[in-house]
């Protein structure tokens, strides 16, 4: 008992002492939740920790591995009244019960000074602002539906030109499988189970995709477009090595590296881990944008922050949404974070060859489309998942199977 | 649960010390664990996503929880789950504590080495096996490697058999308590029953079926009591393992749970599941409870 | 059915010489064994090796040379986002969440279960029936509840926040294995302590408690493990000052650039592990011996 009054005791006063000095520094003093703790990703957190450290404020980084832990985490310390100076989620919906809330603090006077409608793409402003008010500051665009080949890999199978139809996908898919590699670098989790569908489902009818997601039409399921999109999906599973189930996208990622794969269908964020490994784009491997080039999927990642009341807080809040969007850090971080910048007025010609091409496409809204979390709930995301995950990786599912599946969990949930 | 009415009366201020006593699980009891079960079962019949609210919506989530697929499948995958495991550790744990009651050399280091496992958390044990069953990496490719070609092992990444993965581990883990509990049991047997028993020529298996286990029934209605709650619980070993997958080859309950207060952010789902699953635990528990610890009470103390 | 009158000696049938019945004994508990012991055994190979020897796939070949810089790597500079720091940083954070933990927990067990076998306490079997119910409830059930009663405490995310959850959710099992303990101790000790006048706190200082080692080393054994294993709640309750080993292990584990560096997971895996291993090859002894008493009913 003694002991453990003693160790409470000192606990306390070790807790005391962290709060003092914390009070007693004039730095503002931010505390970053968010779950980048990949090679790519951990160096594009270094750029926005040392460009807020330039701008006068200390950085104490919160990372925890994993989207949902880190997330859970974050929520839990908001509602528990001790949240974390700014908290990372995806673009979408996510944050949204935290806004109704009201346990987000509006960033409207930063916006304003910033003038950040001038440069940010409207669906992001749309994506970061809830009844006209600032809740969130977006910091990168991804693109959602890269393609990614590895050029030794193709090069061993014989394959001359990254395929830009879907038969000339399998044909060289074939080649790949002859060479005694793996075609295709599947990561085995739901979220990237899903991301593989909605790359082929866009790029069979960029129409029906909209009207699913934004509509949650049941009679685009039916669809001739959206029946093709299904074939295709299911014949892939017939190119992914047995141990994929389970695997992490970066580890996917890697097995085209190594130069044991030969595509990966994954979000740009994906080049982070090439260029770690010292891989340069168009040489050692070739990226593409969905399956022909026209259609880019967007979304991104957002910082919330919390609703305090402490002076200092609000104060670094402030400091770090600013530096968060200027043009600097924009440039700098989406380098290493293998995405694109949320403004146009950076000096594209630094970022490399893939991001151009986004860039481009980013120039242009007839050739983008929001991430289906962006248009629907997480609840409906996750039931949706359910049923491509089951379908993926059980093989008796017929196509039909598919489509009565999807279409009743369409209607469920909201 | 009546208290006979003659202990009640005897010594009530030094009765008043051991009420004392008991204040602080008491608020536990009272705040913890019926204050968080209520608010549990009060939450499920709202439309809470990510934080609650209170507005009410009669049985929807119910309505809902029991035709979603995922459901259903967790449900029937711990049924399996919870067989398998139970029995297998109970049969491996009682071997065990069998073999080694047999006056073996290094009784210590076996005793040791059987129970270290349950030391580990489900999440080391979950990435161990997983990387042992992966094709790639773990034993498959192994013994392939020592020129067995045929040799297949991926049952972590097989959707047919990723439960039965999560049984192995499971088992490895806890078989070695079973074993402690049983051998301790076994020490508790009497040395005159051998004795007699050897004298009237009955072989050992015998002795241990017929007589030996029945002695034993205590011990391992506690074991399953013990194996039970973890079968209940079972997340962490989930998703370290397989992560409920191949598909949702291998979903449990508690995943289901957690999935939908976390990520999916439907919290009404979540309560009313976590609803079904606590009345479908009073009910299986009540009667053990009672049988065990509440009707002999009476003419105790 | 005291533990302090176990026979040490093992009662089976008398070994007679070796006999194909004994050859088979052996083998049996030798495969046994091996099965316990392989996933650690190849945890340990793996961790010794380097990159390219773990590439060629023979989880059972012992490492060409001895390398032990995973084991640097995973202690003190492993990168979990930002801080390559190793997950030494967690390992002193779960001592400081384990001592008070599980000192707390345990008296409260004691006292518990003291109370509730040798004292007529009013609505005693309804304390325990949901005590023991709870046990049962998967504790993501009460996460959401305990974050708000917390922090209208005004204690979340702090180290007495983590040290009480573990114990509210440590009290059902060591209650039940107190109770049953001390319901198991002969009657006429406590029977006498009354007689000569004792009060509850005395008997239980100056008669219970002496008697109660084994049961404690149990004790001990089950929260130092569980509480050390512990990964949600800590994440949850500690804040982000306090993250235990096992929050920083996942970190580890799940944020390896490029290609997996299996070596180091192992070894950061094995380091985390150590603790509880440690207790179980001291006293695993008693703990065969002290857990029947406990959980056993007397």
């Amino acid at each position: 008992m003694l002991a453990s009054s003693r160790a409470l005791a000192v606990g306390m006063l070790a807790g005391l002492a962290f709060a003092g000095s914390a009070l007693a520094q004039d730095k503002p003093r931010a505390e970053v939740m968010h779950w980048w703790t990949s090679g790519g990703e951990s160096a594009a957190v270094k750029v926005l920790a040392e460009q807020y450290t330039k701008a006068g404020g200390e950085w104490v980084d919160a990372a925890i591995a994993g989207g949902e832990a880190a997330r859970a985490a974050a929520i839990n310390r908001i509602v528990g009244g001790k949240p974390p100076t700014a908290s990372q989620f995806n673009t979408g919906k996510q944050f949204d019960d935290l806004v109704t809330q009201g346990l987000l603090n509006t960033l409207d006077e930063v916006a304003e000074q910033g003038k950040w409608k001038s440069f940010l793409p409207p669906s992001f402003v749309d994506a970061a602002s809830r009844d006209g008010h600032f809740y969130a500051v977006p910091i990168n665009v991804h693109g959602q539906n890269w393609a990614f080949y590895s050029k030794p890999v193709l090069d061993k199978a014989g394959v001359t030109a990254v395929p830009k139809t879907w038969d000339e996908f399998f044909a060289a898919m074939d080649k790949i499988k002859a060479a005694g590699l793996i075609p295709i670098a599947q990561g085995g989790q739901p979220w990237q189970e899903r991301i593989l569908f909605n790359v082929v489902l866009l790029s069979v009818g960029k129409d029906v995709y909209n009207k699913i997601y934004v509509e949650r039409s049941a009679d685009a399921v039916k669809s001739p477009e959206f029946r093709k999109a299904v074939e295709i999906y299911g014949r892939m599973r017939d190119y992914v090595d047995p141990g994929s189930p389970g695997r992490n996208w970066n580890d996917a990622t890697a097995l085209l590296i190594t130069g044991k794969a030969g595509v990966q269908f994954m979000g740009d964020w994906a080049k982070g881990e090439f260029k770690a490994a010292g891989k340069v784009a168009d040489q050692d491997f070739y990226c593409q944008v969905g399956l022909d080039g026209t259609d880019l999927m967007i979304g991104g990642d957002v910082f919330v922050f919390p609703k305090t009341s402490d002076p200092g807080q609000v104060k670094a809040q402030t400091l770090l949404a600013s530096t968060m969007l200027t043009p600097e850090t924009q440039l700098l971080f989406n380098i290493q974070k293998g995405s694109m910048p949320v403004r146009g007025d950076v000096d594209a010609g630094k970022l490399d060859a893939c991001a151009q091409k986004g860039m481009k496409l980013l120039a242009d809204p007839a050739h983008q489309t929001a991430v289906s979390d962006m248009l629907i709930s997480a609840d409906l995301t996750g039931s949706l998942q359910d049923v491509l995950t089951n379908f993926w990786n059980d093989k008796g599912q017929s196509v039909d199977d598919l489509l009565a599946k999807f279409a009743a969990a369409l209607q469920s949930g909201d | 649960m009546a208290e006979p009415a003659r202990a009640r009366t005897s010594r009530p201020r030094r009765r008043s010390a051991a009420a004392w006593a008991l204040a602080p699980a008491w608020i536990v009891v009272v705040v913890a664990y019926l204050g968080t079960m209520a608010w549990t079962v009060v939450i499920s019949f709202t439309p809470s996503k990510l934080l609650p609210v209170y507005t009410f919506v009669g049985f929807d989530q119910y309505a809902r929880l029991f035709t979603s697929d995922r459901w259903q499948v967790s449900l029937w995958h711990l049924l399996i789950f919870g067989v398998l495991f139970i029995a297998c550790c109970l049969v491996t744990g009682f071997l065990l504590a069998v073999a080694l009651d047999q006056k073996v050399r290094f009784e210590n280091t076996f005793r040791t080495i059987f129970l270290y496992p349950y030391s580990m958390s489900f999440i080391v044990t979950g990435l161990i096996w997983q990387w042992l069953m992966n094709p790639g990496l773990g034993i498959q490719n192994t013994v392939r490697g020592w020129g067995w070609q045929g040799f297949t092992f991926d049952w972590a990444v097989n959707s047919r058999m990723a439960v039965f993965a999560l049984v192995i581990a499971a088992v490895w883990q806890a078989s070695g308590l079973v074993m402690a509990l049983m051998l301790a049991g076994l020490r508790g047997v009497d040395a005159e029953l051998w004795k007699a028993a050897r004298v009237d020529g009955i072989p050992a298996w015998r002795v241990y079926v017929s007589i030996i286990l029945p002695i034993l029934a205590p011990t391992i209605a506690t074991a399953t009591v013990l194996l039970s709650i973890a079968v209940i619980k079972v997340y962490d070993l989930v998703v370290a393992l397989t992560n409920g997958g191949p598909g949702t080859s291998s979903e449990m309950p508690a995943k289901f749970i957690m999935d939908n207060l976390g990520f999916r952010q439907n919290i009404g789902l979540a309560t009313s599941a976590a609803t079904v699953m606590l009345i479908t635990v009073v009910c299986l528990v009540t009667p053990w409870l009672y049988r065990t610890y509440f009707r002999s009470q009476a003419g105790r103390t | 059915m005291a533990a302090v009158a176990f026979p040490a000696e093992a009662r089976g049938p008398r070994p007679r010489r070796l006999t194909a019945g004994r050859i088979g004994l052996y083998a049996f508990l030798l495969a046994a064994a091996a099965f316990f012991l392989l996933p650690v055994v190849v945890m340990v190979l793996t961790s010794l090796k380097t990159m390219d020897e773990i590439r060629q796939g023979q989880i059972f070949a012992l490492p060409q040379a001895f390398d032990t810089s995973a084991w640097s790597t995973a202690w003190s500079s492993a990168c979990t986002g930002l801080a390559c720091e190793g997950i030494r940083v967690g390992f002193w954070n779960s001592v400081r969440i384990l001592a008070p933990s599980v000192v707390l927990s345990i008296a409260i067990g004691a006292i518990n279960g003291y109370a509730l076998s040798l004292w007529n306490v009013r609505y005693a079997n309804l304390l325990f029936a949901i005590l023991l119910i709870g046990a049962f409830i998967p504790y993501q059930v009460f996460i959401y509840p305990l974050v708000r009663l917390s922090s209208a405490a005004q204690i979340f995310a702090t180290l007495p926040c983590i040290v009480l959850v573990h114990t509210i959710f440590g009290m059902p099992y060591m209650t039940l294995i107190f109770r049953n303990y001390y319901a198991g101790l002969p009657p006429e000790l406590f029977k006498a302590a009354r007689v000569d006048g004792g009060g509850f706190w005395r008997i239980f200082l100056h008669v219970m408690l002496p008697m109660s080692t084994p049961i404690l080393i149990v004790a001990v054994i089950l929260q130092v493990t569980g509480i050390w294993n512990d990964f949600i709640l800590g994440l949850t309750f500690a804040g982000s000052a306090n993250n235990p080993m096992t929050v920083q292990l996942n970190n580890v584990v799940n944020s390896t650039t490029g290609e997996r560096a299996y070596n180091v997971d192992m070894a950061a895996t094995l380091l985390t592990a150590a603790v509880p291993l440690f207790v179980y090859f001291v006293s695993g002894r008693w703990f065969v011996r002290g857990i029947a008493a406990g959980a056993v009913k007397g």
